[in-house]
């Protein structure tokens, strides 16, 4: 009984030490890196081409700093993620206040396209994987109240289940849809991420090299007579 | 408002802290939507126009266990090329409001009651009957939209014209396009613009006439921005009366009083005729010169009637008229600065730039709304900027299938599928291909929108029948009409998905299949027919547009008319349809192509889409080389002698300021759809009232604070909103009419153009106090 409570309060202690050596890295390599280091490459195509879309993916690779590149911010979850969305895919509305901007189109790309810390939010901003789409605001809306006009029987699919490659050790399948979000490195590297998606080899740069769409549910089946 | 935000904020932290937990504990709901049980995980993507504007995106909707979930662009659609707006991208849970109309709802001593569906047909069918034996004929109506589907559409029309004999069918989109039509008409004397959508990739400039692009057309707007980022030197030119978010995002944002775009246009004319700047080689060969009537009205009275009658003119007296608008005259009563109209004439005069002009309720909802669209087309006629690429007087429509349903099917009460009802021909067409006797089609209109609800409160009209449209809060000068509604011996019938203002006045409430439960057809603003195959079953009772008609026809007595079975029906409907259209100048695509295809242009000819009308290089009709207008008698595109006349209402000492009334990009018109989309009513739950901060200061109105603003019809209450998204200029103030507690319309003045019946709900006097 004793001894397992000392063990208890060993590894507690053990965690407690962790987080304080932990704390300061993610604040530091935080604050460690200037708004303006990546932007965000435009990726062409909304399909599934995976050789043009590599080179953008590789451009905002190469724009971003090392600091940047082993940013470890947690503070943004998956589930977090999801709460803003409507559906798998559906463009997420904008937790934050917005002003209406004398220039619209630039507001949002200063920070959202470059990503970096956000003093005013306390956070670290992520990236679009669109940069190319400048008018933001017809597809991301500030929400500004909490009932419904009339409630709703909406419903949809479960997000993809994540890391489940093919077999063992394989890199696993990209699940989710390619249109407005191919740049792989905006979402999937850097501080600005959701924890459970960051990629911890971002330097291989080339993702579709190893990643594919899993986009087609029914397997290989010859056509008969053909 | 504030305690609201902040309250808010605080519940936001509390929903994400109650997500965080979903990871925690497994079994909690994950996302912020409730999910779908289901075997295989798996979505299939099917093809779909977009329910909302004219604008046509084509969307992949995503289903699951016969439930749409999910919603993509569709990348191979030419329109919106795989990007949607918010509106799209949510789409698809406006079929799932909680209060869905399921069952079909009878009023029995004064409750709405359900019944079965087949009760509430007879019930229609016999109200019918009996109204066209007590009071004849032209006392029964249709009163559509430009949502109908083209199959609804040419049903009702084929029903009503065809079969019963009346006049008597209308449709919304004679609120929202009908100027664009007549302007059409009087100057090429074909329906429909020459140009495409592909013209946002080729022009250098891009003028703006009073409409607000990044709000209500936001995908052609970023097309437009897209090709602004790729060549450096295009202009945007925000040419409007209050300051948006398309005028920041232009280059230059030029106000104009309201009614005064009439003499700007004629000042640009002006000037390029000075310069120098007209293209003589085209001018000489294309161009004829005429001059209407003047002082021509504002149909506020009853039985307004009216009718234009066309001179020819040359272009010495168009000169010579033109001499009232000079920049410097126009200055004064525009209060667009002489320089500034300069500019715009230069844009519009430089040989080496190619200009689109682009419109959509600024230019149509106005009391001269077919002149200002003759004025804007005068100007690229003058300078050759014309069918071809990149040279494109654009019409943009508001709905999706304002030109697919009404234009095309001509669910108005003048037109025939293909023509008018004046025209011996054209009846005897109808004739044979509805398999009527031609006497059944009366040559005589009878009523335009506005005088059609004017005749259902005078008692001339008994029994209305209104399908996918909400009058009850999108009319004019809305308190008379809906009291006409509500009249005792008046029998409303409403074919609806929701319950709304509308659906409250009705006998009897018809539950529709809504979009995608069912198969039909949408045309878009650049001539593209659009098909979509039932991808959901509808809920309930709830039944297709079209076939609530075919059920009402054969019970009429028209089984040899409707024949249709329920399996074959959209495409039998559209083989019979575009027999209508069957030449080089609008033949349609085969329904087998349609089906296939993320929309298809007509004309259609010979396996090819026309891109550019009446230009011997694009369209096989054109005759000979270079233009042809083919559309008038003369082969000549026509200018018009059109002058400045005053709105029918302006602000005085009582009344003084003037009313604009639009959209807001979260909200597509009433509201009955987009209100019951989360993240859309939430974005903007409820109507305001934009003022200019002097004019608030002056009135002591702070932001947030409550307004009364009355006219001389209604008044309503509502909050202030200052330096919000939209800015109007001092003397002015704007509403969003989405919101049927807040109903603008009440305070709205029911004046039209005297030539296309198109109410301007842009322009009358209000007086503003706090509240």
């Amino acid at each position: 009984m004793e001894k397992s409570d000392r063990k208890i309060g060993k590894l507690f202690l053990v965690f407690a030490g962790l987080c304080v050596i932990a704390l300061p890295l993610v604040v530091l390599s935080g604050l460690s890196y200037e708004p303006k280091e990546i932007t965000a490459a435009v990726v062409e195509t909304p399909s599934q081409d995976f050789d043009q879309s590599g080179i953008a993916i590789f451009t905002t690779y190469e724009q971003m700093s090392r600091d940047y590149l082993q940013g470890t911010s947690t503070e943004r979850t998956l589930s977090e993620y999801y709460s803003r969305r409507q559906y798998p895919g559906s463009p997420p509305y904008v937790p934050h206040k917005v002003e209406e901007a004398n220039k619209e189109e630039i507001a949002c790309l200063t920070c959202h396209a470059k990503g970096g810390w956000t003093e005013e939010l306390k956070r670290h901003t992520p990236i679009t994987p669109h940069p190319e789409n400048i008018a933001c605001t017809q597809c991301h809306l500030r929400m500004t109240e909490d009932k419904l006009f009339v409630a709703s029987n909406w419903m949809s699919v479960p997000p993809p289940r994540l890391g489940r490659p093919y077999l063992p050790g394989a890199p696993p399948p990209i699940v989710h849809d390619l249109q407005m979000r191919g740049n792989c490195i905006a979402c999937h590297v850097g501080p600005g991420t959701v924890t459970a998606i960051r990629v911890e080899h971002p330097s291989r740069g080339n993702c579709r090299q190893c990643h594919v769409p899993d986009s087609y549910p029914t397997p290989f089946q010859r056509k008969s007579g053909s | 408002m504030d305690i609201t935000r902040r309250s808010f904020i605080k519940s936001l932290a509390w929903k994400s802290a109650i997500a965080a937990a979903g990871i925690i504990f497994p079994g909690v709901t994950f996302g912020a939507w409730k999910e779908l049980d289901q075997s295989s995980g798996g979505i299939e993507w099917k093809k779909t126009p977009c329910r909302f504007c004219g604008t046509g995106c084509g969307l992949l909707v995503g289903v699951s266990s016969d439930r749409a979930v999910a919603v993509k662009g569709d990348p191979n659609c030419t329109v919106n090329k795989g990007l949607c707006c918010v509106k799209g991208y949510h789409s698809v849970q406006i079929l799932y409001g909680k209060d869905r109309l399921k069952k079909a709802l009878v009023r029995k001593n004064g409750k709405m009651v359900e019944v079965p569906m087949k009760e509430a047909l007879d019930l229609v069918a016999k109200k019918m009957q009996e109204t066209i034996k007590s009071h004849g004929k032209d006392a029964v109506s249709m009163y559509g939209s430009g949502q109908w589907s083209i199959t609804d559409g040419y049903a009702a029309s084929k029903l009503f014209k065809g079969c019963i004999g009346t006049n008597n069918v209308e449709a919304n989109a004679r609120l929202c396009m009908a100027s664009a039509v007549t302007g059409f008409l009087t100057s090429f004397g074909l329906d429909e613009p020459m140009g495409c959508y592909d013209d946002f990739d080729h022009a250098d400039v891009f003028i703006t006439w009073g409409n607000n692009m990044a709000e209500m057309h936001p995908v052609l707007f970023s097309r437009m921005l897209a090709n602004r980022q790729s060549k450096k030197h295009v202009k945007i030119i925000d040419f409007a009366t209050r300051t948006t978010r398309s005028s920041q995002a232009a280059d230059k944002s030029i106000l104009f009083e309201p009614q005064t775009d009439l003499a700007v246009a004629n000042a640009i004319a002006y000037e390029i005729i000075r310069n120098k700047w007209v293209n003589w080689n085209f001018v000489n060969k294309n161009v004829s010169f005429h001059k209407g009537k003047t002082n021509i009205g504002y149909g506020t009275q009853d039985h307004f009637k009216f009718k234009d009658k066309a001179e020819t003119v040359n272009f010495k007296q168009y000169k010579e008229f033109l001499k009232d608008y000079t920049p410097e005259k126009v200055q004064k009563i525009s209060g667009v600065s002489a320089e500034d109209i300069k500019y715009m004439a230069a844009l519009y005069g430089d040989p080496d730039k190619k200009v689109m002009s682009l419109w959509t309720m600024g230019m149509n909802q106005h009391t001269r709304g077919t002149w200002i669209n003759n004025l804007v087309y005068n100007i690229h006629l003058l300078t050759g900027k014309i069918s071809s690429p990149g040279n494109s007087p654009f019409s943009l429509t508001g709905q999706p299938s304002a030109c697919g349903t009404v234009r095309e099917v001509g669910t108005l009460t003048h037109k025939l599928p293909h023509g008018v009802v004046m025209k011996e021909g054209a009846r005897k067409l109808a004739a044979k291909i509805w398999q009527v006797p031609v006497e059944n089609i009366d040559p005589k209109p009878t009523y335009h929108t506005v005088e059609m609800f004017r005749a259902l409160d005078r008692g001339d009209i008994r029994f209305m029948w209104i399908q996918v449209t909400n009058p009850m809060v999108t009319m004019p000068n809305l308190n008379r009409y809906r009291n006409g509604a509500e009249k005792k011996d008046r029998f409303i019938v409403v074919s609806e998905i929701y319950p709304t203002p509308t659906s409250d006045v009705a006998d009897v409430v018809l539950p529709s299949s809504l979009w995608i439960e069912r198969e039909g057809f949408f045309g878009n603003s650049e001539r593209r027919t659009q098909h979509n195959e039932q991808i959901v079953s509808p809920p309930g009772d709830a039944m297709p547009n079209t076939w609530q008609i075919i059920e009402i026809g054969r019970r009429l007595g028209f089984k040899k008319q409707f024949p249709w079975s329920q399996k074959t029906y959209i495409e039998d409907i559209w083989n019979e349809y575009i027999r209508f259209h069957d030449t080089p100048k609008h033949r349609m695509a085969p329904y087998k192509e349609l089906k296939e295809r993320s929309g298809v242009q007509w004309p259609f000819v010979n396996g090819l889409e026309t891109k550019w009308r009446y230009n011997a290089k694009y369209d096989p009709a054109a005759k000979g080389a270079g233009f042809n207008f083919y559309g008038k008698p003369d082969g000549r595109a026509w200018i018009w002698l059109r002058p400045y006349e005053p709105a029918a209402e302006s602000p005085d000492r009582e009344y003084p300021f003037w009313l604009n009334t639009g959209r807001v990009l979260e909200h597509w018109h009433t509201g009955s759809m987009t209100r019951r989309i989360p993240i859309l009513h939430k974005a903007v739950p409820e109507a305001y009232v934009e003022i200019n901060a002097d004019d608030a200061t002056a009135l002591g109105i702070t932001n947030g604070s409550k307004v009364k603003i009355t006219s001389r019809r209604g008044s309503v209450v509502m909050d202030a909103m200052i330096n919000g998204r939209g800015n109007p200029p001092k003397g002015m103030v704007f509403v969003p009419f989405f919101d049927e507690s807040f109903l603008i319309n009440e305070v709205t003045l029911d004046a039209f153009c005297p030539i296309s019946k198109q109410p301007d709900y842009k322009k009358c006097a209000v007086k503003l106090e706090r509240a």
